[in-house]
């Protein structure tokens, strides 16, 4: 409970470098999250370059601060096809593959950031992504400048319904 | 003729690219993000201003103020609106004092 109440959105980060076996064990626990049919259908594209990371920001008006790592967290539509109406399930095997880094980030000191607001189509172009792989996702990365206070949240008797609605 | 490298990096391009980026988004972001990208824009240019020595004290508290209380949006929508509404009254007053 500690890392999931103490995770924060990060929008501001300090200068340093995430040592790769940090990133590494990241992205590692994203693979470990759970996935519709076990269909597995994310790919990563993980981006460090100071240059590509400026590019993309042109296009991500939902990207805040410098981060020192970007991870592109896409669908692959071959491993969801024929099985169904399975595309909203795979954004969703995103999203928890998404919560999974950024716990994993935190419990490493590593703030994250998820962004829905970036131009997909323009961010496709710039990293070459293939015709059949739909970027959904971005997390950011980076040692926070600091950690935001939590917002405020809806309480249980809010939005707990026991037995029924 | 500027070439395309100095031209990504140029601050007036970038503010133009997240303009014309926002407006897209904008197409199916929650309406608030409107407002959040127009003042997040409103920042970038006070930045340029800055840089090309345009500003004034007043202006530059406008553009702490954005940058404190921008993501406001994301946890409190009555206190954005109300920081909008400073950040016109911080405006007139500096119209008013010409």
């Amino acid at each position: 409970m500690e890392a999931i109440k103490g995770r924060r959105s990060v929008r501001e980060f300090r200068d340093g470098r995430i040592p790769d076996d940090h990133l590494m064990t990241v992205l590692e626990a994203a693979i470990w999250a759970p996935s519709g049919s076990n269909a597995q259908p994310w790919e990563f594209v993980v981006v460090r370059s100071r240059d590509t990371i400026e590019k993309i920001k042109l296009f991500s008006p939902g990207l805040f601060g410098d981060p020192d790592a970007l991870v592109v967290l896409c669908v692959n539509k071959e491993r969801v096809k024929g099985r169904g109406p399975k595309e909203l399930v795979a954004v969703m095997d995103i999203a928890m593959a998404a919560q999974n880094m950024m716990l994993a980030a935190y419990s490493l000191g590593i703030g994250s950031c998820p962004i829905a607001s970036f131009n997909k189509t323009a961010v496709k172009e710039l990293l070459n992504i293939p015709e059949h792989v739909d970027p959904i996702l971005m997390v950011s990365l980076g040692y926070p400048e600091k950690w935001p206070e939590p917002p405020r949240r809806r309480p249980l008797e809010e939005v707990v319904h026991h037995e029924k609605y | 003729m500027r070439n395309i490298k100095d031209l990504i990096q140029d601050e007036h391009f970038k503010l133009l690219t997240f303009l014309i980026t926002s407006a897209r988004g904008c197409v199916d972001e929650p309406h608030l993000y409107g407002p959040l990208r127009l003042v997040d824009a409103a920042s970038k240019l006070i930045k340029i201003m800055k840089q090309e020595g345009k500003t004034v004290d007043e202006l530059d508290r406008i553009l702490a103020m954005i940058e404190e209380k921008k993501h406001l949006v994301m946890y409190d929508e009555k206190e954005f609106i109300k920081f909008l509404d400073e950040l016109v009254a911080e405006l007139v007053k500096i119209v008013k004092s010409a």
